[in-house]
């Protein structure tokens, strides 16, 4: 009786510590990533490094260029892809009878979403660029981008839609309020900060996208800032993969790249926070 | 008896197969409180909600029979629902009010309804809340948020707020079943005042609430309504055996 209590005390002891483990293994991952990168890049960030035009070949200067020209692209995505997504979301969850179709919708939003990035970038390539003629440009990588992030901001939304409490909806239509203005007046409201989060959550994810903007947006070098939506850029992810793969002078080159890593992680993160702050300003709001 | 402003007319009412609603006929008195009673999942909630047509937001539901409003039949294809909804308010079980400050939650029928001018909905809104008896509790805090209140101001502030549409019959469901006896006293007496002006019909699961508040009484059972009569009647001298078991306690 005593050695079996004892025995289920230390498997309890074991597991536990095997799980606190696999945690900690996790987060040292991360911190590894983020360590090296911040080690190799440190070095070169400066005032200059964020807000000068590269220089002698990338070997000098900096990368405001690629800074300002993901600044447009994650901008123009959000632009287009969040009225497509929030609205796309009102209507599965608003308006649609449950059945079949709407099962379908949201099995086709899921997969969009695991489609690689690289056939978006194809996808962009054939459509925007050749077929509407927008060229290599901002244009046509925002726009693709826009494809790329509209799962997440779709998803983001039904849930923030779904979560407004249906007592909401009775008690303005019990008011006389037709389903357009309740959803304005009321649901749109409630589920707005959860959407904003989505959206967010968006903007870091394609401010880190390489592949559906090498075809259709962006470029290794640029001597001019971008003067029109159709002018091709240079983007952060987009430089990095540059700096390393084509670079002539790797010794130079190669700790601009971590550098330039380390000024998208920061954004990125930096976003994340702004996320997490709403969120969490959100849920303040209706725990009251 | 008084004028009928309501009057249901052989109603069934289905969800998909199941019917849960058999051939109800029933007049609602003006001016009248009349209180529905009955074991959970009776039909007295669905009855409620057939008045207003909040039953229609249900997928794959059907409806058969009557409800005359005025002697008009609210479920015609020529009546419009959401000038319905504006004469048949509506108070929750649950305290719902809106995640907006307490002026915007009354104030929020009327701007829908196309009322713009501040003066007009300062008006609206402190006579709604008077109607309410909440004005003096909130009076100095009208731009704080409504999810501040306590349950039972927020309840008064849901029927605040339906009052502020100027319905003509107000349908409460289980509108003190979330309240503390104080609060729910509170609402007790308010249903008093408010029969003066409006038709009330009250869903309640408390026995002594129904006889306190109400004029007449429907007891339904499984879908049927076993029986209606004055309020009085039903709680001394039923006719039905079934409806003197229910009050006494013998089941539900």
């Amino acid at each position: 009786m005593e050695s079996k209590l004892i025995k289920r005390k230390l498997t309890e002891k074991v597991i536990f510590n095997i799980l606190g483990l696999f945690l900690w293994i996790s987060i040292a991952i991360l911190g590894i990533i983020i360590f090296f990168i911040f080690k190799r890049g440190i070095g070169v960030i400066s005032w200059e490094f964020i807000t000068s035009m590269p220089a002698n070949g990338m070997t000098e200067g900096g990368i405001f260029p690629a800074i300002l020209g993901s600044f447009y692209l994650v901008s123009g995505s959000i632009l287009f892809a969040t009225p497509l997504g929030v609205f796309a979301a009102i209507y599965m969850t608003e308006y649609a009878k449950k059945g079949r179709l709407i099962r379908l919708i949201r099995i086709g939003v899921n997969n969009l979403a695991g489609v690689p990035s690289v056939v978006f970038g194809l996808f962009g390539l054939a459509v925007f660029v050749k077929y509407l003629n927008f060229g290599v440009s901002i244009l046509s990588g925002a726009l693709t981008l826009a494809i790329v992030i509209l799962p997440t901001i779709i998803r983001a939304s039904e849930e923030a839609l779904i979560s407004v409490p249906d007592e909401y909806r009775e008690s303005s239509l019990a008011l006389g309020a037709t389903k357009w203005q309740t959803i304005k007046n009321v649901v749109l409201p409630a589920a707005i900060p959860g959407i904003l989060t989505g959206c967010i959550l968006g903007v870091g994810r394609v401010a880190g996208e390489t592949a559906p903007i090498i075809f259709t947006a962006a470029t290794f070098f640029s001597m001019k800032l971008p003067n029109s939506v159709f002018s091709e850029v240079m983007a952060l992810p987009y430089h990095i993969y540059a700096l390393v793969t084509t670079g002539t002078f790797p010794a130079k080159q190669v700790p601009f790249a971590y550098g330039t890593a380390v000024v998208l992680l920061v954004l990125v993160l930096l976003i994340n926070l702004a996320a997490i702050i709403l969120r969490i300003r959100y849920s303040k709001k209706f725990s009251n | 008896m008084g004028k009928n402003k309501m009057e249901v007319k052989n109603l069934d009412f289905y969800y998909d197969d199941f019917k849960a609603l058999k051939n109800i006929n029933m007049p609602l008195e003006e001016n009248k409180v009349t209180a529905l009673i009955g074991p959970s999942g009776c039909g007295k909630s669905t009855f409620l909600r057939t008045l207003n047509r909040m039953n229609d937001l249900i997928d794959k539901t059907k409806v058969e029979g009557e409800v005359l409003l005025d002697g008009k039949n609210i479920y015609s294809s020529e009546v419009d629902v959401v000038e319905l909804r504006k004469k048949v308010g509506m108070v929750f079980q649950q305290p719902n009010p809106f995640p907006k400050s307490i002026y915007d939650n009354v104030a929020y029928g009327p701007r829908i309804h196309g009322i713009k001018d501040n003066a007009k909905l300062d008006e609206i809104v402190e006579k709604s809340l008077r109607g309410a008896a909440l004005f003096d509790e909130v009076k100095n805090r009208l731009n704080d948020s409504a999810l501040g209140l306590s349950g039972g101001q927020q309840q008064r502030l849901c029927i605040a707020r339906a009052l502020a549409v100027t319905p003509e019959v107000l349908l409460m469901d289980e509108p003190a079943s979330a309240l503390d006896p104080v609060a729910t006293a509170k609402i007790e007496d308010l249903i008093a005042e408010l029969k003066n002006n409006y038709t009330i019909v009250i869903v309640t699961h408390n026995m002594q609430q129904a006889a306190r508040v109400s004029e007449l009484t429907g007891f339904f059972l499984m879908g049927d309504l076993v029986e209606f009569d004055k309020t009085d009647k039903i709680f001394e001298n039923p006719a039905d055996q079934r409806t003197e078991d229910y009050i006494t306690g013998r089941f539900g």
